[in-house]
Formats: C-alpha cells, sequence, structure tokens
C-alpha cells in the first residue's frame, strides 16, 4: 500500500509550531493562485526546495511529485488543446469543427501551460511537505485552538485514530473469508465488488459494535461536562513563533498589496508580454523572495533556544 | 446567532462581489478576484458551516463517536481500492449514511472520507474540493431518504454522483489551472476524466444496486438501537416494599 504518513523524524521543521506551518502553508497557496508571472511561481517553487531537505523527507516527497507529474502533463496538455489564441502557431489541424474553428496548438498557451503547471508544483510541494512533517493530531490542537467547532475535529481526531486498526480489521476479514473460499480477484467487475462486499458488510457490523465501546468508554470520561475543556497536551508560543508568524503574515500582506499594484501579472497572449520589472518591483519581489526563505533559519532558530 | 449562518452570509457576499465588481473595472479588489482563489475560499466556507452545524446537531458522544466511525470505514475503504481506478466504495457508503442518518451526519462522515483517507494518499489543493463533493453527496442522499425511494432510484442517484463528483473536481481543476476560462475550455477539462467517472459511476450503481438495500438495513438498525429511551413516564402506584 502506497502511503505518505507523518513520520518524527525530530528536525527543525517536524518541531516548528503547527500554527507557524498552517500559516506558512495558506501564505504560499494565496500567494501561487494570486501571481501570474512564471518567475515569481518559480520563486515560489524554490522557496520550499530548503525546506523538504532540512526536513530530510526527500524520498517521500519525491514521489509525491512523481504523482503530480501526471497533474502537470494534464495541465500543459489540455491547455495547448483548447486555446485558439497566441500569434505564433506551431501545427494546425487539417479539419474544421463547426462553432468551434480550427484547432490549433500556438506557442503562447504551451507556455501558459508550462506556466499553470509550475503553479501547480509549487501547490502540490508545499502540501507534500505539510502531510509530512505535521502530525495529524496536533493538526487537530491547532484548529480547536483557532475555535473551529470542537464536536467537529474530535470526529476528525477520532477517525484519524481508528485507520489503523480498521486496516488491520480488513485483514483479518481477508483472512478468514479466503480460508472459507472467497477469490477476490476473480471474475468481472460485477464478480469483484461481490467480493469486495463480503469483506465490507462483516467491517460495518462489527465496527459499529465499536461504537457503543467508544461512546461508553467518552461517557464515564464524563465528555460534555465541565464548561472549560484543558488539554493533555499544550502548543507552546515562544517569542521565535510569534516571530515566525509575524513574518508570514507580512509575507501574505506584501503579496496581497503587490497583487493590488498589478505586479505579478503576466500576460500569455496574444504574445508572450514582455518581464520589464522595474525598479520598484524589483525592490519589493527581492523583499517577498526574502521573507520567503526566512521560515528556514528562524526554524532552526526555534530548535537551538529549544535545546539549550 | 448561529454561527453557520455567518459563513453562509459571506458566501452569499462573495457570490454577490464576483458579478457585480467585474463592473467596476477600476476598484482594486479586481486583482484578487481570482477564480481558483473564489472556488477555494467557497468549498473551505461551506465545510466551516457545516462543521459548525455539527456542534448544534450532535449532542451526545454517541452521535460524535457514530459519524466518526462511518468516516473511518469510508475512508478506509478508499485506500485497497486505488488500485481499481475509479471504483470507490466510499461514495456508496457516504450515500447510505447520510439516507439513514440525515443531512449533517451525511455531511461529515463525506468531508471525514476525503479528509482522513488523503492522511494517508496525500493531502493537496484538492482536499476541501473532495470533502465539498463527497459531504455533497451525503446531504443529497438525505434528502432522497426522506422520500422512502426504491432501489431502482439508488442506483439512478449512485450514477447521478459517480458524475457529478467529476463535474466538481473538474471544475476545481478548470478553475485553477487551465486559461482562459471559456465555456469551450470547460467542456474539453469536464471531458478528460470521463472514463473514471464512467467506472466511478458504474461501482456506484453495481454497489448501491446489490447491496445498497442491505447496507442501509444494517444502519438503521443501528440508529434504532442508539435512539431508546422511555416512551412516557412511568405511571402507576409503586409497589409496596
Amino acid at each position: 500500500m502506497i502511503s505518505f504518513r507523518y513520520q518524527d523524524k525530530g528536525t527543525a521543521i517536524h518541531k516548528l509550531n503547527p500554527f507557524c506551518k498552517l500559516a506558512w502553508i495558506c501564505g504560499v497557496l494565496v500567494l501561487a493562485l494570486l501571481f501570474d508571472n512564471p518567475l515569481y511561481l518559480l520563486a515560489l517553487f524554490v522557496s520550499t526546495l530548503p525546506l523538504v531537505w532540512a526536513a530530510r523527507v526527500g524520498k517521500e516527497w519525491a514521489s509525491i511529485m512523481k504523482l503530480s507529474l501526471y497533474l502537470c502533463l494534464l495541465v500543459i496538455v489540455i491547455n495547448a488543446l483548447v486555446s485558439n489564441q497566441g500569434s505564433h502557431v506551431l501545427y494546425q489541424f487539417p479539419f474544421h469543427i463547426p462553432i468551434w474553428g480550427t484547432p490549433k496548438i500556438t506557442l503562447e498557451a504551451i507556455l501558459c501551460g508550462i506556466g499553470n503547471a509550475v503553479r501547480l508544483t509549487a501547490i502540490i510541494s508545499a502540501f507534500a511537505i505539510l502531510t509530512l512533517t505535521l502530525h495529524p493530531d496536533n493538526l487537530m490542537l491547532a484548529m480547536i485552538k483557532m475555535k473551529l467547532p470542537y464536536k467537529s475535529v474530535l470526529v476528525t481526531s477520532l477517525a484519524t485514530r481508528f485507520v489503523p486498526t480498521l486496516i488491520d480489521d480488513i485483514g483479518t476479514i481477508t483472512d478468514v473469508q479466503q480460508s472459507r473460499g472467497l477469490e477476490l480477484n476473480k471474475g468481472g467487475l460485477r464478480q469483484k465488488i461481490r467480493g469486495r462486499m463480503t469483506i465490507i458488510i462483516p467491517l460495518l457490523s462489527n465496527s459499529l459494535d465499536r461504537t457503543f465501546q467508544v461512546a461508553e468508554a467518552m461517557e464515564s470520561r464524563a465528555f460534555g461536562n465541565g464548561a472549560k475543556r484543558t488539554f493533555y497536551n499544550r502548543i507552546g508560543m515562544s517569542a521565535v513563533d510569534i516571530a515566525i508568524l509575524a513574518f508570514l503574515f507580512l509575507l501574505l500582506a506584501m503579496g496581497i498589496s503587490m497583487s493590488l499594484l498589478g505586479q505579478g501579472e503576466y500576460s500569455y497572449y496574444p504574445t508572450l508580454g514582455g518581464m520589464n520589472i522595474g525598479l520598484l518591483e524589483g525592490l519589493m519581489l527581492s523583499i517577498l523572495a526574502l521573507l520567503l526563505f526566512m521560515m528556514l533559519p528562524l526554524a532552526y532558530l526555534k530548535r537551538r533556544i529549544d535545546l539549550d | 446567532m448561529r454561527k453557520s449562518y455567518i459563513c453562509l452570509g459571506l458566501i452569499l457576499a462573495i457570490c454577490i462581489a464576483v458579478f457585480v465588481l467585474p463592473a467596476f473595472p477600476s476598484c482594486p479588489l479586481n486583482a484578487l478576484m481570482n477564480w481558483g482563489l473564489v472556488a477555494g475560499v467557497l468549498a473551505t466556507l461551506t465545510i466551516v458551516a457545516f462543521y459548525f452545524e455539527f456542534e448544534m446537531v450532535a449532542l451526545s458522544s454517541k452521535e460524535i463517536a457514530l459519524v466518526s466511525m462511518l468516516g473511518t470505514i469510508s475512508a478506509v475503504l478508499r485506500i485497497p481500492f486505488t488500485a481499481m481506478p475509479g471504483v470507490q466504495p466510499c461514495t456508496f457508503l457516504v450515500i447510505c449514511s447520510g439516507y439513514v442518518f440525515g443531512p449533517v451526519a451525511g455531511f461529515m462522515v463525506g468531508a471525514m472520507t476525503a479528509l482522513v483517507s488523503n492522511f494517508f494518499l496525500g493531502h493537496g489543493p484538492w482536499t476541501p474540493y473532495q470533502m465539498f463533493a463527497w459531504g455533497l453527496a451525503g446531504v443529497t442522499a438525505a434528502y432522497i431518504g426522506r422520500f422512502n425511494l426504491g432501489r431502482i432510484w439508488l442506483v439512478i442517484f449512485g450514477i447521478a454522483w459517480g458524475y457529478l463528483y467529476g463535474v466538481i473536481m473538474n471544475a476545481w481543476f478548470w478553475a485553477t489551472f487551465v486559461y482562459p476560462l471559456t465555456l469551450r475550455t470547460f467542456v474539453v477539462t469536464e471531458t478528460n476524466s470521463l472514463w473514471f467517472d464512467t467506472f466511478h459511476a458504474i461501482g456506484n450503481a453495481i454497489f448501491l444496486g446489490l447491496f445498497g438495500v442491505k447496507t442501509i438495513a444494517i444502519l438503521d438498525r443501528f440508529r434504532k438501537r442508539f435512539n431508546w429511551g422511555l416512551a412516557s413516564e412511568p405511571t402507576g402506584t409503586p409497589l409496596p416494599v
């Protein structure tokens, strides 16, 4: 089974405050969606690479990125096929579709697809780092502290905790059914689905019985009583964490104001736009890049302080 | 005031802004009217609204345990089936849960499916949209359940959700990564996953047609076991001790 789950490797990135990681992913996501200029998007992608290296998740990260290659290819092919705009025609199809017009492939459309593929890569890379370095429990704790409804978060947390148990159950049920002569991968689609159902139905009734146990366990711990909740784990906020958050908010504010000023725009059609970056824009871009790369040194600083 | 109504108000405000803002090209806020961003914010607000609604509906530990367990089963069923492209028993289970336990529980089970399984299959920008799509499958199933329709309607419903799920996921892809956004590009983007969606729809139809009624009966039995109570206060004179 392919699985990209969290492993505690104890690096500076793993130890980082979950709020900081969530603020960072929001920042990267919003910036990636706001900017169109491929140069900006490339910078965004490059800024995630040092974090992969620092978190020592290179292998898992690479396997996630391999899956994203398929999506990137899809983005490029669709953009090349659907866009009739652009002045440099590379290939013109020899047939004509009514209403649609004559389909053609232009250089601009392909480059536009590549630009969007870079955007996709940057977003997926950032999410891969989040999945690989943030423990689900810490994510839930951060969600509760952000005043998201407690019961809904508790449902998610319980569900995540029960996944390994149910995977074990599936293994047991499959063994039992196979020892009774069930052949899982035989026959057509209908036959296969019938085979799966002999696993799903026992799993369902077995797990629903377990629901009572969970509810009893919660009741016996006085769930729902008491006005103020207490927590077993706590998320400490040190001065460095607040500094990281401040940097990230600055990053977001900077990105949005640049977008409002009309920077980071780029037009692929009808011909490729030039990359004439003015003095002000260049200055703001370098500050943005600096803010993006600040995450790593601050994470190391926090680890250093924690160790002392 | 219910917090979910605040989310609803925000959703309405964004929808109105999307139509009104282009009429004022000089307004700087137009730079923020990025379709990918708007779609993401709308999907997230819908999920948060249902989360708040669940907070009001789920009163006891039993509801919480039940929804989390159904979400886990559904999420786990998504993992071993990745070998068969498109066929996902989780859609079937989400529909059955919504059918029996009502719209809010149905949405929560659908949303849990995507959120929890992606901890193991990989989170990405697609997570909120999957939560949204499966959640809506659960909500709509609850309304089907109120009419007490037969098996054939369940099958049609399953086929419809096989394709609707594809439409929602492709719409996300289209709004974020395809340029320009025209009807034509939309049609081409929608057709690219037609093959997978057809498999998804066929899988749903077989699951719901062969096992839908049975699964609904199992879930219904549990719902009855959960909602027991005294019909009325015991009356009559106490027994002499």
